[in-house]
């Protein structure tokens, strides 16, 4: 069963309360009648602001500006807004229909359309538009004002880059879309917007490029997405949560990113992007498992240097993943694989420690994840004394009370610093939590059971799919064109084709032949060189 | 439930039931046998004595213990029938299981090797689950193996591990001695064309002292164990001992030279020219003429000149090929004398009868009865011996040389 089937059924049977039940659907023609509605439904909050407007020439016509405090640009309703409502209707005295006076001549807010029914105007307004009323029209203008205060576009925190582009998503759905524009500058970069959440109506953007993307993936985005019926979506992990595929597994099937770069570089390989308003992480469909060990950065230095570091990456996971379990198994099953000399230096430190290894790798874990815990949530100030506690009692006091081995520690230690060199945190933690599992079969059946327990994770992954795709692609189907940005990084002048596991509409990713020559004359060389020379200092 | 998860949960819960923990070990519940020895007692039972490491003690491991102030070994004696009683009576004395994956050194006495024979025992290593097949094999000569293994060693502070170094490094620096494990020794011990070797060591000094601390506590120590000969078996049975120059003669013969220094005299002066082999090579050859089997040895070296105490002009190629010519005649003469030395005693230490059966296995089959004892010891060995000088060291010509001039 899955889980959504699973939510469905808890649902609770009595719909919930429509707040618009037994009201008006749609705007009436008096403007006080009209002020009161809002004024109800917002129960009167003082954030919603109400500014009466009547023109000297003509007080008899009166109309209402509203908005919400904090969600809007300031500048942009005083200086432009009002002063041009004022000035065109001085203009047209004549005029009867005042909104289409204000359509034509209000050009200084970037775009003013006309709604009928309050659902709309609600949305609107506490979205940051402002509403424009007027006595005896049966319909509201919407100017968009939208503003406040936000974060600025400033260099991600989660995902930090020596070379590259060093900015980040911020909260700001039109400024996160409006950054990937800014790398692909196509008409073909298709964005589709909705709303999704009951109470909170969350703004959600799908992006992806029309002409690479496979149709169905979008499709099933969007079906994926429809279905979506939270009360509230808080971050792009509500989301991510509800469209996954297995959800209920350890590894994640939907990578998220705060980078531009790295939502350009997925779109252009044939992937759907979803952006969530109110978060910096943008959801990234379909992921295969090689991905999360593969950043940006990666495809900005030469090849070999990131073929080296992915490799690394990826003895760093299995590391983190089986590090503590390999030493359990060694030394309580197979001694005799251990060098004599180290064995006896292992064996002299354990000599006084009272645990069975096992229980002392579970100490030491534990303790480790706890300092980790406790580092993360807590204010920079009180993490330094905790991280100064941490070093005294996992490195200095557990040894000197001959509770813990100091081989342990290293190995404790070593699994740490691995399990944060993994680049994606959300695959990290898969592990960390593993790790627990492949300790314990390490403990019962020595490299018999870490074989056993790594046989059933692979059967595992490669039992996922992510939106379609093998989790485990390309290496699972096998695809050799793909295999060259994977665990290695091929020269940038390889990648001819997309990825095929994503099936893009249009496979050719560049020309051909795009390695680099040197020209075929020896003299042409000299020639430049010496050009070169004179340029220099 | 859902179907899907009730196999492996129940896979899950069956795992540790099916495997159990059987063969876990804590590393504080073992005891790392770093050499055993075998002797024979008098009434035919056989005396283990086994060395153990002490983890405390040995310097390096940090923490507590009383690191370098106390032996870093234990040893347990015990009796039984064989040796894997021996072992099992030793357990009674012992705390820890005995751990045998990390034993290095197998010893044996001069007079269990020669009266029994090591056929009966090296079944039980074999066949056993922890002992290695890469435990080298030692014969302590005039002394118990007992003895042995149990005196104290500086700077190699576990004795076993000790015994192999000098064992590995004559072999490899001077090529006096042959380091031969279980493996190498059964596989020898089997062909009917071929004897195992088995190097000997002995302990010099006061070997009762040497057990105590006494024996770390002055730089000169109370005994040493050093490599002694090289034992020969027939039938698996220690026969004699080969000593002095014929080791190295036996091993040119047998290619496992690696770096041995060949002295040669020159103008009367005993010694005077050292030369070090750096690369050598030994091809045997064994043909059937006229029904006689013909063994032809071909031993090519290379090395440097090391010591030259005599005034000679090695810039002079033909200095530099007398010297070569010299080098020759002295390697063959080992090599010659090793291989009657081997004829004398009647035991085909080289392998000849091997190399025979595998050139010609028809008339090896005739032969082989009546080889070790008939054709063997009459066999005609045809030895040559290339040498080449590749370098004369860091200097050209010797200082004495250019001393004579000035003084002419």
């Amino acid at each position: 069963m899955s889980y959504r089937k699973f939510l469905k059924k808890m649902k609770p049977k009595e719909q919930r309360e429509d707040f618009k039940k037994g009201e008006p659907k749609s705007i009436g023609t008096s403007i006080t009648e009209n002020l009161n509605i809002i004024k109800q439904k917002t129960g009167n909050s003082p954030d919603i602001i109400i500014r009466m407007l009547t023109f000297s020439h003509d007080p008899g016509v009166s109309t209402a500006i509203v908005h919400v405090d904090g969600l809007v640009d300031n500048p942009t309703i005083n200086e432009f807004l009002v002063q041009s409502m004022e000035d065109s209707v001085q203009e047209k005295l004549e005029e009867k229909d005042l909104f289409k006076v204000f359509s034509e001549k209000v050009v200084a807010v970037s775009s003013l359309e006309t709604l009928k029914d309050w659902d709309s105007l609600f949305l609107a307004l506490l979205s940051g538009d402002t509403v424009i009323l007027a006595d005896g029209k049966n319909e509201a203008l919407i100017a968009s004002t939208r503003g406040g205060e936000r974060r600025l576009v400033e260099q991600s925190d989660s995902e930090i880059t020596l070379r590259g582009s060093k900015e980040g998503f911020t909260e700001s759905i039109n400024t996160n879309t409006a950054l990937v524009r800014r790398i692909i500058k196509n008409p073909n970069l298709w964005v589709e917007s909705m709303n999704l959440g009951k109470q909170t109506n969350t703004d959600l953007s799908i992006m992806y490029i029309n002409g690479i993307v496979d149709p169905d993936t979008v499709k099933e985005v969007r079906q994926r997405l429809g279905r979506v019926d939270l009360d509230a979506i808080l971050d792009s992990g509500y989301i991510e949560q509800v469209i996954e595929d297995e959800s209920s597994g350890l590894f994640p099937t939907v990578t998220h990113t705060e980078r531009p770069d790295a939502v350009a570089g997925n779109l252009l390989e044939g992937r759907v992007a979803i952006f969530v308003s109110g978060t910096p992480h943008v959801l990234v469909v379909p992921a295969v498992m090689i991905q999360f060990f593969q950043t940006p950065e990666d495809y900005y230095v030469r090849f070999p240097i990131s073929t080296l570091i992915r490799m690394l990456r990826v003895f760093m996971f299995l590391i983190s993943l089986i590090g503590p379990a390999f030493y359990v198994a060694a030394t309580t099953f197979h001694q005799e694989m251990i060098p004599t000399d180290l064995l006896v230096i292992i064996a002299s430190q354990t000599e006084s420690v009272p645990f069975p290894a096992i229980v002392e790798a579970l100490i030491m874990e534990v303790t480790f994840e706890i300092l980790r815990e406790a580092g993360l949530r807590m204010p920079n100030k009180i993490s330094a004394t905790i991280s100064i506690v941490g070093a005294l009692v996992i490195g200095q006091g557990v040894i000197q009370a001959g509770i813990v081995s100091p081989a342990m520690v290293i190995v404790v230690a070593t699994t740490a610093i691995a399990s944060l060199a993994t680049p994606n945190y959300d695959i990290a933690i898969s592990a960390r939590l593993l790790r627990f599992a492949f300790m314990l079969s390490a403990a019962i059946a020595g490299f018999y059971g870490i074989i056993l327990g790594l046989i059933m994770l692979i059967v595992h992954l490669t039992s996922l799919r992510s939106f379609g795709v093998p989790y485990l692609a390309p290496f699972a189907p096998l695809e050799l064109k793909s295999l060259k940005d994977t665990i290695i990084r091929g020269p940038i002048w390889s990648f001819n084709e997309r990825p095929e596991s994503l099936h893009p509409q249009n496979p050719v990713r560049q020309g051909k032949h795009q390695k680099p020559l040197p020209p075929l004359k020896r003299r042409m060389v000299r020639a430049d060189t010496k050009e070169g020379d004179k340029n220099e200092s | 439930m859902n179907r899907k998860w009730i196999i492996p949960f129940f896979m899950a819960i069956y795992l540790p039931l099916l495997s159990g923990c059987w063969s876990s070990h804590e590393l504080k519940d073992l005891a790392i046998v770093s050499a055993y020895a075998l002797d024979k007692n008098e009434d035919g039972t056989y005396v283990g004595t086994f060395q153990l490491i002490n983890p405390m003690n040995v310097p390096g491991a940090l923490q507590g213990g009383a690191s370098g102030q106390n032996p870093s070994i234990a040893t347990y004696t015990a009796t039984g029938g064989n040796p894997l009683e021996v072992s099992d009576n030793a357990s009674t004395k012992v705390s820890r299981d005995l751990y045998f994956a990390h034993t290095s050194l197998l010893v044996i006495s001069e007079e269990l090797a020669r009266e029994e024979g090591l056929a009966t025992i090296l079944d039980a290593m074999e066949r056993g689950l922890e002992f290695r097949t890469t435990t080298k094999i030692v014969i302590s000569r005039d002394m118990k193996a007992g003895d042995f293994v149990q005196v104290l060693t500086a700077i190699d502070q576990v004795p076993a591990e000790k015994a192999i170094k000098s064992l590995e490094f004559t072999e490899k620096l001077y090529g006096e001695n042959v380091a031969t494990d279980l493996q190498k020794f059964i596989k020898a011990a089997v062909l009917k064309g071929k004897e195992p070797l088995v190097s000997g060591f002995t302990v010099e000094g006061d070997i009762e002292k040497a057990k105590t601390m006494e024996q770390l506590q002055s730089s000169e120590g109370e005994a040493t164990i050093e490599v002694n000969g090289i034992g020969v078996f027939k039938e698996g049975k220690l026969m004699n001992w080969i000593e002095g120059d014929k080791n190295e003669g036996t091993l040119w013969v047998l290619d496992q030279i690696q770096q041995a220094p060949v002295n040669i005299d020159w103008d009367d002066k005993k010694a005077a020219i050292s030369y070090k082999v750096v690369r050598q090579k030994t091809n045997v050859e064994a043909q059937t003429k006229d029904e006689k089997p013909v063994i032809s040895v071909h031993i090519r070296a290379e090395g440097d000149l090391r010591v030259i105490e005599v005034p000679v002009n090695v810039t002079d190629p033909h200095v530099i090929f007398r010297i070569e010519q010299a080098l020759q005649q002295k390697i063959k003469d080992e090599a010659e004398a090793a291989i009657h030395e081997a004829q004398k005693t009647k035991t085909d230490i080289f392998g000849f009868g091997e190399k025979l059966h595998q050139s010609d296995p028809d008339s090896w089959k005739k032969l082989e009865p009546k080889w070790q004892d008939v054709y063997f010891p009459a066999l005609d060995v045809d030895v040559t011996v290339e040498a080449f000088i590749r370098r004369t060291g860091m200097r050209n010509n010797p200082y004495l040389f250019n001393l004579n001039k000035k003084s002419d």
